[in-house]
């Protein structure tokens, strides 16, 4: 699991005021605010966002310890990061794509079968993306309890039972 | 315009084929198809479809919800990778 997970980015100043253009990657664009403080990637820094007003691509905001356009665009191309511990704890069966990116995945006998690179949804269910030793392409695999019985976050695996010719 | 009743949904009579086949022989099985225009029937909720985007085949669970879409509306040919950020799996 990690520590820090990237919740937005700063993509420049908006107007001279002070104000910062912030790009939102949560799922709901407007609890980026919920995760303040937000740091660096390596954890340095403690901002804290006022979301202003919704622009193309994103917000303007307000962000602490910056006062004019200058001190804006100094933070252009930062990206901001929450620790993985403020996200809410999840009901059993729901798991934060955080949290499953990375992990092994292992068949009911045993065999490793890859690992988790994304997770996609396409309107039906949600998909593991894996990536096969020795496959160039990459496999999705149906996030399903009959596809995927077990996932262990604290041992970092997945037991998968996949259907017939998923793999071919 | 849209399709006449008259006709009735339109499947590729290959897909019907290899649905019936996969349903008789009772298997956990992914059913490939290339057939994106075909409308998704009530007799095939349950089944898995691997519906082709042009490069692979990706899984399609389907659900009574899906009845009367198009197989190819479930399967993308473009993918973007967003950022994890606090988005939710659940697992079905």
């Amino acid at each position: 699991m990690t520590d820090l997970i990237c919740v937005g980015a700063i993509s420049g100043a908006f107007g001279v005021h002070g104000e910062v253009r912030l790009k939102s990657f949560t799922a709901d664009p407007l609890a980026i605010a919920d995760y303040v403080p937000l740091t660096r990637e390596d954890g340095s820094g403690a901002f804290e966002i006022q979301i202003t007003r919704e622009i193309k691509n994103g917000f303007a905001a307000r962000m602490s310890g910056v006062r004019n356009k200058e001190e804006a665009d100094a933070l252009k191309g930062v990206r901001l990061f929450a620790p993985r511990d403020r996200l809410p704890q999840l009901p059993d069966d729901e798991f934060y794509h955080a949290d499953l990116i990375g992990l092994s995945v292992f068949d009911t006998g045993g065999a490793p079968l890859g690992q988790v690179k994304a997770v996609q949804n396409h309107g039906a269910d949600d998909l593991l993306e894996l990536i096969v030793p020795g496959q160039s392409s990459t496999v999705l695999l149906p996030f399903t309890q009959a596809a995927v019985p077990t996932v262990d976050l604290t041992a970092g695996r997945i037991v998968a039972d996949p259907p017939e010719g998923l793999f071919d | 315009m849209s399709r006449s009743v008259w006709k009735g949904p339109f499947v590729d009579a290959y897909v019907l084929k290899k649905a019936e086949a996969a349903r008789e022989s009772g298997r956990n099985e992914v059913i490939k198809i290339w057939s994106r225009r075909s409308t998704i029937l009530p007799q095939f909720v349950g089944l898995t479809f691997g519906v082709y985007n042009g490069q692979k085949h990706i899984p399609v669970n389907v659900t009574e919800d899906m009845i009367g879409q198009k197989f190819g509306e479930y399967s993308p040919t473009r993918t973007y990778y967003g950022h994890a950020a606090d988005k939710k799996a659940k697992r079905k």
